[in-house]
């Protein structure tokens, strides 16, 4: 089941999927640039730690031994990276993999971030999967270099194979010894078939050394240098800048009329363009052509733009709360997942003795990632258009640009940049077709579009409004029978990529990113797990994917449920937890993702909860310690992760007051540990920001909170301290990006109720809502 | 036409007074180190120095600073090695880096006027300073090892 | 016997009106060409240079955009507006033809060379304290180092009769304490010396004085502060209302640099004041100026001074500590993300002028919060305030309610005062006025 969901998830990805095998193992690439005429590769793609981005050339000969790096005359390996990078050092994790396997020296190591030609396959950046999908693929890519330098060197010193050992830039046998670059320039031409690759003996674990070594990213300099580019450095002579007039909402609206008579005289305006987009991405978009960002965005703000609205424009979030509401009551509604054979759930629920039911509700999320979308745009000389941006998902978003500009294929490339921050914002690239619009009526000219930040919160694809309903049966002994949860909200998969949609038992598709988390590795007896997808929503605004996705919600529900269903027959939340973490059946584990399974999942908890002390009793009135756990994204690659939050809070103001919080995470083989670090403090500071302090609502269709003087996102005031612990593990090495996210929301919940006693069931969590709470809990 | 010095060079800028001197420096000067992300003045991700003090250029008009000398990231260390840019690189700070700009030119105005900060000291002056990546934890030790560092030099020296 | 009252009021009048047009006439007199003027030597002229800029002369007399000492500024006033005069030494438009005794009656007198009476927005009312040397110094650096301009004074928009030229002698005789500085033989030179400066060429009183309801400064509250332009020229008595004491040293370290540590900046109105003016007297001017407003700020008392106190800015620093409730109130929410990276201080012995205390700071403690909401609203440019160091403007980028929010915060949680009433109304109208700043 696991591998079925990956790859429905991910079609055309990892080492034995047609695209890669048919190309990825040739020894002697052409250029990258000769199959399309697409840019040189050194234009288009993306190096992180050069200030001009541009990649390394190689000195002189280069060895490919697969199509993931090459070696140079002067030893140097320049890795190809498909991923983009957002802040998780991507390009140095993949090296690392890589260089440790080929037994590179560190300082040789390069990385580039790759165009889009199509050999490269599916590329997507994110879902906290990169390390785990790359780590098969690049240990496999360096085993073969080290093969083909060991055989090459045995063959000039006339030694065994296996008498040449390789490390650390170098290759010997006896008292020899030759560098990567002499090998190259005696010339290397080694090739494997893929059945060799898959045989090729990996090394083992204890003879990985730059694995699990503090290293420092690649990317590091030029990020404290002002030397890092991102889209919005991007530049091409002869570009103009563009800013959008967006349309009141996302869809149904259509612009009737456009006067610019007031934005004739500022300087530097040019004229303002009414896209027609025949992508349908960006319906009743304006873009306003000027000499520069600045007299474009001056003349955005005189322009007058009228429109034909649709009904998306009454839509509140009330509303959208609402038909969630609706949609959970409603027992046919929804896909149906696969929870095993466990009951017939509606008889056990019938006959228990007891039941609990509770209603877990998250307001609209923004990305709010600071680098606000862009991108440019325009055709090459060889009549290519070339899209230069950041984007986390270039294979979505290359069709779209397709059918915008009406062109194959072979005729769009785009050049990733750095992300100033992508969180999933990124994963939808919306926004790189009106910058193409624009070009294209402009006959190719490069056009390089900025949004404003209130743009770009209002037409941000959002985390959008959630329901999570959970009931859970119990027999006359208070034992856990049966469970039955919903798990409504819109879907962007559905509305973006819906050949990702797997289907459920019952035959109908469903989003795995709203519905992850639901699923959950606690035995409790005949299990359903529904996922509903809200059309309401899905027509208002475009759902995305943000940060941990719906594990960010299901699991504040799931791991608050569980503290109240302990509660509820009067068991203790830790014990109660424990007791249903069963390893059995599905819940065992399957190798190699998640083996171990709930098991796993027990011991991060139980971790936790001693590191922080849970259930002390020393500690002042009005504050508490509280936990919880999940599995990061999926059952399909779990990173189990124990959270414990220490807080206090006020009662007169309602105030929660953060003192620290614990991680025990558990992923597997941890390939850069300070990375790792960095990753997991970073997302919990998310999920206590998301707990807390941000929320936003539609109001008439629109955003309501669109800039910081609203929208008020965690910051270095509020950082509590954080207290990480890894799990030493040699398991497959899975994702680190989100799982920290998920488990603080829920961890406050139960503190918040640990130390007032009050339940608090809506993020965020704000000061007026505990105080309500606490005032009916007082009447 | 306005004329100042950035980063130690006299320029003079031919642009509409009230562009924000963020745009200026982008867009005219080819600066692209300072950083676009509210507009507002309230994420930082812009800040220069003007005249020694960390300025937030999202709204500051370009006629405000005729005569003023601008510092950037990239003129606040010829080498890219001020203190606070060596700890920045050894506790690895940034992760996305597009803010870190803003909070290296924050915090080094901050150590300018106030050598020996406390933690709450680094809290309220870098407040200001959105990091969405949530790299605060690292901020601060940063700060805290450049102005040891810089206290260990100046003893020194 | 009811004809006689009659005529002996008509005769009272027209007695009345003859003096009166005695001593409102004065005669035209002779132009000079600029080939007779006398030759100055270099010492004046930079005298003169410097007294002008004590006067901050170009700074009324210079249009915006426009040639220094041209003319044209526009001077609003409740009555209408006035366009200073061109003063550059041409002939026909500006002052070219008038003779050292003219530039001398018109600066003491307030009458031009032609004979009419200047208005009274040009501070002849001080001017009168000149010395006949340093109105000689004006002139030969006005004639010597400034470039003739051709450029014709606009008319003033004042209505009838407050246009009439001639009635302007009515209100110097209700108003003007005509005559060159007496000192007081009671105080120290630099004292004396102070108070010639200010009360003579920089002319404080005229912002810092209330007028009176025809215009005039109100001699009973000298110094008590008034509005100008939208702004508080704040007291300068012991009703200042700074929360540390002015020192004579602050004082003249405030009109040397445009900003004082326990004090704040010069802004608005008194921005130019010192950057175009005032700064550019020696420092011996300075410190002088300095002695004589410290003994303004304690009402004159010249007895032992107290000691200093620095208790207020301990306590509005440690008011700025850090504060997890800070998301609770809007305005501190926003002063934590939008004021504090530069409006935040460790310790009252490190203030620093360039990040500006705001709790002690004068802008924080007016009964108008105007001065406040102004520097929120524009920003300070790189030339006023602290020089060099420029202050952003948050009016694009907060709204009326925001911009009250941080002004509301700060009163209450950096002084005792009363809050302030109607703020955001009071932010929505200064917004939308055009002032000179
Ligand atoms: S862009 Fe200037 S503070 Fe955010
Ligand atoms: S490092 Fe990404 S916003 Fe700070």
């Amino acid at each position: 089941m696991a591998d079925t969901l990956d790859s429905r998830r991910l079609p055309d990805q990892g080492p034995s999927t047609p695209r890669l095998s048919r190309r990825a193992f040739l020894v002697s690439m052409c250029a990258a640039g000769a199959v399309f005429g697409f840019p040189r590769a050194g234009l288009a793609a993306m190096n992180p730690q050069a200030a001009d981005g541009q990649p390394l050339e190689a000195a002189g000969q280069r060895f490919e031994p697969t199509l993931w790096y090459w070696i140079d005359t002067e030893g140097r390996v320049n890795v190809n990276v498909i991923r983009a990078e957002m802040g998780q050092h991507v390009g140095t994790a993949i090296a690392r993999i890589l260089a440790d396997e080929l037994g590179a020296r560190w300082e040789d190591v390069h990385i580039e971030h790759v165009d889009s030609d199509p050999k490269w396959g599916t590329m997507v950046t994110g879902g906290s999967w990169s390390v785990w999908q790359s780590w098969p693929v690049y240990r496999q890519a360096g085993a073969a270099g080290r093969l083909a330098l060991a055989e090459k060197a045995a063959a000039l010193w006339g030694v065994k194979a296996s008498a040449v050992t390789v490390a650390d830039g170098r290759v010997r046998a006896g008292g020899r010894d030759i560098g990567f670059g002499e090998l190259v320039r005696r010339g290397l031409d080694r090739q494997f078939s893929e059945d060799e690759l898959k045989e090729l003996p990996l090394k083992p674990h204890d003879q990985l050394t730059l694995l699990g070594r503090d290293l420092k990213a690649l990317d590091i300099d030029t990020k404290t240098n002002g030397q890092a580019i991102y889209g919005i450095d991007a530049h091409r002579e002869g570009m103009v800048h563009a800013v959008p007039i967006l349309p009141p909402t996302r869809y149904d609206c259509a612009i009737t009329a456009i006067d610019d008579s007031a934005a004739k005289d500022i300087k530097g305006y040019r004229q303002t363009l009414k896209l027609d987009d025949p992508s349908g991405t960006a319906p009743g978009w304006a873009m306003v052509i000027a000499d520069s960002h600045w007299a474009a965005r001056q003349a955005a703000g005189r322009i007058q733009v009228s429109y034909q609205t649709g009904d998306a424009t009454r839509v509140n979030e009330a509303e959208i709360q609402a038909e969630n509401r609706r949609l959970a009551d409603d027992a046919d509604a929804g896909s149906i997942l696969d929870t095993g054979d466990s009951g017939d759930v509606d008889a056990v629920f019938k006959g228990a003795a007891d039941t609990f039911q509770a209603d877990y509700t998250t307001q609209t999320v923004l990305h709010f990632q600071l680098e606000p979308v862009n991108a440019l745009v325009f055709r090459n000389d060889d009549g290519v258009w070339e899209v230069h941006t950041g984007n986390q998902w270039q294979s979505l978003c290359l069709p779209w640009l397709q059918k915008a500009l009406g062109v194959d294929e072979d005729q769009v490339v785009m050049r990733t940049y750095l992300l100033g921050g992508g969180f999933g914002r990124r994963l939808n690239g919306d926004y790189a077709i009106p910058a193409a619009l624009a070009s294209k009526a402009l006959d190719g000219r490069p056009v390089k579009m900025i949004l404003t930040r209130a743009d770009d919160s209002h037409f941000d694809s959002v985390r959008p409004p959630t329901l999570s309903r959970l009931r859970m049966a119990f027999d006359a002994d208070k034992r856990v029978v049966g469970m039955d949860s919903a798990v409504v909200s819109g879907w962007p998969t559905k509305v973006m990529m819906p050949a990702f949609m797997p289907k459920g038992v019952n035959g109908e598709p469903y989003d795995p990113f709203s519905s992850d988390g639901i699923d959950h590795w606690y035995g409790v007896g005949a299990q359903r797990a529904r996922a509903i997808s809200n059309e309401l929503a899905e027509h208002t605004f475009r759902p995305g994917w943000l940060r941990s996705v719906s594990p960010g919600w299901t699991n504040f529900a799931v791991e608050s449920f569980m503290d109240e269903a302990a509660r509820h027959i009067g068991q203790d939340p830790l014990r109660f937890r424990l007791d249903h973490f069963k390893a059995e059946g599905r819940n065992a584990g399957q190798a190699p993702n998640s083996v171990g399974g709930a098991r796993r999942q027990a011991a991060v908890l139980e971790r936790v909860a001693a590191l922080s002390g849970y259930g002390r009793d020393d500690l002042p009135a009005d504050s508490a310690i509280g936990i919880a756990t999940t599995y990061g994204q999926s059952r399909s690659m779990p990173t189990w992760v124990g959270g414990a939050v220490h807080l206090s809070v006020d009662r007169d103001s309602g105030r929660v007051d953060v003192h620290k919080i614990w991680l025990v995470v558990d992923c597997g083989t941890v390939v850069d540990p300070n990375g790792a670090r960095a990753q997991v403090e970073g997302s919990a500071l998310w999920g206590l920001s998301m707990a807390l302090y941000e929320g936003t609502e539609f109001k008439n269709g629109r955003v309501a909170d669109t800039n910081l003087d609203r929208y008020a996102p965690l910051r270095m005031m509020d950082t509590p301290e954080i207290e990480i612990e890894l799990v030493d593990s040699t398991e497959v090495p899975v994702g680190l990006g989100e799982p920290g996210t998920t488990v603080v929301a829920p961890a406050i919940a139960n503190a918040l109720h640990a130390a007032v006693g009050v339940r608090l069931r809506h993020l965020p969590i704000t000061p007026a809502a505990v105080r309500e709470a606490l005032r009916r809990a007082e009447s | 036409m306005i004329e100042c010095t950035i980063n130690g060079e006299t320029v003079r800028l031919d642009a509409d007074p009230d562009m924000p001197l963020l745009w200026a420096l982008r867009d005219l000067a080819g600066l692209t180190g300072t950083k676009f992300g509210c507009g507002i003045g309230l994420c930082g991700a812009c800040t220069v120095h003007v005249g020694g003090n960390a300025t937030r250029s999202c709204i500051t008009p370009l006629k405000d600073v005729a005569g003023a000398a601008i510092t950037t990231i990239e003129g606040l260390d010829a080498d890219g090695e001020h203190p606070l840019q060596q700890t920045w690189r050894a506790l690895q700070v940034p992760q996305c880096g597009y803010c870190q700009s803003g909070q290296i030119m924050q915090a080094a105005a901050l150590l300018k006027d106030m050598p020996n900060p406390s933690d709450d000291d680094i809290d309220a002056v870098m407040t200001g300073n959105l990091c969405r990546c949530m790299t605060y934890p690292r901020i601060r030790g940063a700060i805290r090892d450049a102005a040891a560092a810089m206290k260990e030099a100046s003893a020194h020296g | 016997m009811i004809k006689r009252i009659f005529l002996a009021l008509l005769l009272l009048a027209v007695v009345v009106a003859v003096a009166f047009t005695v001593y409102a006439w004065h005669s035209e007199l002779p132009a000079m060409a600029a080939s007779d003027r006398p030759d100055f030597d270099a010492a004046t002229v930079e005298k003169g240079r410097v007294l002008a800029a004590a006067g901050y002369c170009a700074t009324c007399h210079t249009a915006e955009g426009g040639e220094p000492y041209a003319g044209n500024y526009p001077v609003v006033s409740d009555f209408g507006t006035i366009y200073a005069s061109n003063i550059t030494p041409d002939p026909d438009t500006g002052i070219g033809d008038w003779s050292p005794a003219a530039f001398r009656r018109a600066m003491h007198e307030g009458v031009d060379r032609e004979g009419r009476h200047l208005f009274p927005a040009f501070p002849y009312d001080h001017f009168t304290k000149l010395s006949d040397q340093d109105a000689d110094a004006l002139y030969a650096y006005l004639m010597s180092e400034v470039a003739p301009v051709n450029q014709r004074t606009r008319e003033s928009t004042l209505p009838f009769p407050l246009n009439l030229r001639f009635l302007q002698a009515g209100w110097k005789l209700l108003f003007v304490d005509f005559g060159r500085y007496q000192p007081d033989p009671d105080r120290d030179d630099a004292w004396n010396r102070g108070a010639y400066l200010a009360e003579g060429i920089s002319h404080c009183g005229a912002c810092h004085t209330p007028r009176n309801a025809l215009g005039a400064e109100d001699q009973g509250q000298r110094y008590q502060g008034a509005v100008i332009d939208s702004w508080t020229a704040p007291a300068l008595t012991s009703r200042n209302p700074s929360a540390m004491r002015w020192t004579a040293a602050d004082l003249s370290g405030y009109l040397k640099h445009g900003a004082d540590a326990y004090h704040g900046i010069a802004a608005g109105p008194m921005g130019p004041v010192v950057h175009a003016g005032i700064a550019e007297l020696p420092d011996r001017d300075l410190h002088a100026l300095g002695v004589y407003f410290a003994s303004i700020a304690r009402d004159g008392d010249s007895g032992p001074l107290p000691e200093p106190d620095s208790s207020p800015a301990q306590a509005s620093v440690a008011a700025g500590k850090p504060d997890p409730a800070w998301r609770l109130d809007d305005g501190e929410r926003l002063y934590a993300t939008a004021c504090a990276s530069c409006h935040y201080n460790d310790s009252a012995d490190n203030l620093k002028a360039t990040r500006p205390d705001l709790g002690i700071n004068s802008a924080t403690r007016l009964d108008d919060p105007a001065n406040l909401i102004h520097v929120i609203l524009d920003g300070v440019p790189a030339d006023e305030g602290s020089q060099g160091v420029v202050m952003p403007a948050f009016r694009s980028a907060l709204d009326d309610r925001q911009i009250a929010a941080i002004a509301a915060y700060l009163r209450a949680s950096r002084t005792d005062l009363p809050a302030w009433p109607d703020l955001p109304e009071r932010v929505g109208e200064l917004r939308a006025h055009a002032g000179t700043h």
